[in-house]
């Protein structure tokens, strides 16, 4: 196990030192590496460092890659988590409706204009993620009053009929306000371009909390996957640990992608990887999920913004086009 | 000691369960008979605190109802029937699960070296040392089985209630497994409470039986006192007794 967990961090290191160098100009990552120590421990530079180059790294690439690094985490670690929690190997917190939410409150900054006092330029990322949580927290209080044993087929049901009905509200904005249609539908296939060290320095802590309050409950997980009777005779109080990982998971997501857009798929994909790399244990689930779903991310952002010579794709759409025969597979296996 | 006066349970307003009481103490076992739907795995879960409940569960004279869920968990653990697998978890860390009301930490929960030995313990008490790497999804359906009771073992409860546990066991784990518990049930204030469809293996398990039918307890006490052709007859709707004659004469080479 150590000896996968080792291989597994020197390939993040090495694919986070690549997304850096690769793009429309290539540095390579030695230089990379001088251009982070001189801004680090504020030393000089030779002269043969442009002021460009350094700042494509600085100030472009790696506070994208880094944002891109988290994002991928803190999603795959909220897919993890909704797997187990839900018992259902295809669950993610899309299926409870955060990326509708996200997108109605994203829709309404975008459409209307519609601005927070006093954060002004970060009205958008905060209408998503309020938005998104509160989609899913509905969508939970809901099945809790339907069912009071908060069973899991509830849980589901619930939020798909909310994301549903959210989505409709998001389509029928849409078409009201044509003009902005296009500013919202780009802002749902997910982005990483623009990001900078304030996005970074914002999502990090989010994501440390979060990240540490799962793995926190890292065998409660464990128990959970067995189904909730299992779990609860075994001594978990289930009730309270499942509200605490699906708002944790929701929280995750929702601040994610308020800050990138929807991208889906890396929810599902990176948590089977490691599981199947890893075993079903969440004490390795957990962290190899955010590292590796992380990396995932990094390399979907960098095929994004190199496929096609001075033109971004949506990461959404890569993330989707590698995930989807994926997902696919997990279907169908699962069948035979 | 376990006791039980007037509980009813059920799902919502359904009430499957009705009006049962009983005692089992220390060191005594009971088993519950009864067909398919009569409230048998309903009652095992209301006792558990699963499941909600009128009446009263007391354990050593402590209403469950005022005890914390993880103090009745200490104290009771249910070996479930088979569930469905979605993740692989490996046969050990299977069995550690049971472990997880006694591990430490603060922030997060660690085993001590003596969670790892009472859990190796349990899993060779089940004869599956051999596969502790195995994952649970490879396994027999019979193996899993044995999995799950030593999961429970690893829990060290006073009190264990075992849903259908010989489902999926063949005739000689289905005989070791009885013995096991006989043993186990004998020891410190150990009891077994056991839903069982095998007639036999219930008697071998327990002299005390209960019979229930539609939620109700028909007949309860000793076994030899209480089980007849007619009582099984009337439970089962089926010639229970005639059968088994029919099948012991086959067996001694006579002809029906």
């Amino acid at each position: 196990m150590k000896r996968k967990i080792t291989i597994s961090i020197i390939i993040s290191i090495l694919a986070l030192l690549f997304a850096v160098a690769l793009g429309s100009v290539y540095i390579s990552p030695m230089d990379i590496l001088r251009i982070i120590g001189s801004k680090l421990f504020k030393s000089q530079l030779p002269e043969a460092f442009s002021d460009t180059n350094i700042s494509i790294i600085w100030n472009l690439r790696l506070p994208r890659t880094l944002v891109a690094f988290v994002v991928g985490g803190m999603i795959s670690v909220s897919g993890a988590v909704m797997q187990s929690v839900l018992k259902n190997p295809l669950a993610s917190s899309y299926t409870l409706g955060v990326s509708a939410g996200a997108s109605l409150g994203a829709g309404f900054a975008i459409l209307f204009g519609f601005s927070l006092p006093l954060i002004g330029g970060f009205s958008l990322p905060v209408m998503g993620f309020i938005f998104g949580l509160g989609t899913i927290l509905l969508g939970i209080s809901f099945a809790g009053r339907l069912d009071k044993g908060f069973e899991n087929n509830t849980i589901i049901l619930t939020g798909m009929v909310i994301s549903l009905f959210v989505n409709a509200m998001v389509t029928l904005m849409s078409a009201i306000e044509r003009e902005h249609m296009q500013r919202l539908i780009y802002w749902q296939m997910g982005s990483f371009s623009a990001q900078d060290w304030k996005n970074l320095f914002i999502l990090l802590p989010i994501a440390a909390v979060g990240i540490l309050l799962v793995f926190h409950y890292n065998r409660e997980l464990d128990m959970l996957t067995f189904g909730e009777e299992q779990a609860k005779t075994m001594g978990v109080n289930t009730k309270l640990v499942k509200w605490i990982l699906l708002i944790a998971a929701a929280a995750l997501t929702g601040s994610a992608i308020s800050f990138a857009g929807v991208i889906g798929f890396v929810d599902l994909v990176a948590p089977h990887v490691v599981r199947k790399i890893f075993g079903s244990s969440h004490r390795y689930v957990i962290p190899m999920s955010a590292l590796l779903g992380g990396v995932f991310m990094v390399i979907c952002d960098l095929v994004s913004r190199t496929v096609i010579p001075n033109q971004e794709i949506p990461v959404g759409a890569v993330t989707a086009l590698i995930g989807a025969p994926f997902f696919a597979y997990i279907f169908f296996s699962k069948r035979e | 000691m376990l006791k039980l006066t007037n509980v009813t349970t059920g799902y919502g307003k359904l009430e499957i369960v009705k009006n049962i009481s009983f005692q089992v103490n220390n060191n005594d076992n009971l088993c519950i008979i009864g067909p398919n739907g009569c409230g048998k795995t309903t009652l095992l879960k209301a006792i558990a605190k699963v499941l909600p409940f009128q009446g009263k569960v007391e354990i050593d004279g402590t209403s469950v109802t005022s005890m914390k869920h993880g103090e009745v968990s200490r104290k009771i653990a249910i070996m479930s029937q088979t569930s469905s697998l979605y993740f692989p978890y490996s046969v050990y860390d299977t069995v550690m699960m049971g472990r997880y009301l006694h591990m430490q930490g603060e922030f997060f929960k660690t085993p001590s070296k003596a969670d790892k030995e009472i859990v190796m313990k349990c899993i060779e008490a089940v004869a599956l040392k051999d596969v502790k790497d195995k994952e649970i999804t490879k396994l027999s359906g019979g193996q899993l089985q044995r999995v799950y009771l030593a999961r429970t073992l690893a829990q060290e409860p006073e009190i264990i209630l075992l849903d259908e546990p010989t489902n999926h066991l063949d005739l000689k784990f289905q005989i070791e497994l009885i013995e096991y518990l006989r043993e186990w049930s004998k020891e410190d204030s150990h009891s077994v409470i056991g839903v069982l469809h095998d007639i036999n293996l219930a008697m071998r398990l327990s002299e005390n039986l209960m019979v229930m039918k539609d939620g109700k307890a028909v007949a309860e006490g000793k076994a030899g006192d209480i089980v007849t052709g007619s009582l099984l007859q009337k439970v089962y709707d089926i010639d229970v007794a005639g059968y088994f004659r029919g099948a012991l004469k086959r067996w001694n080479g006579g002809c029906e």
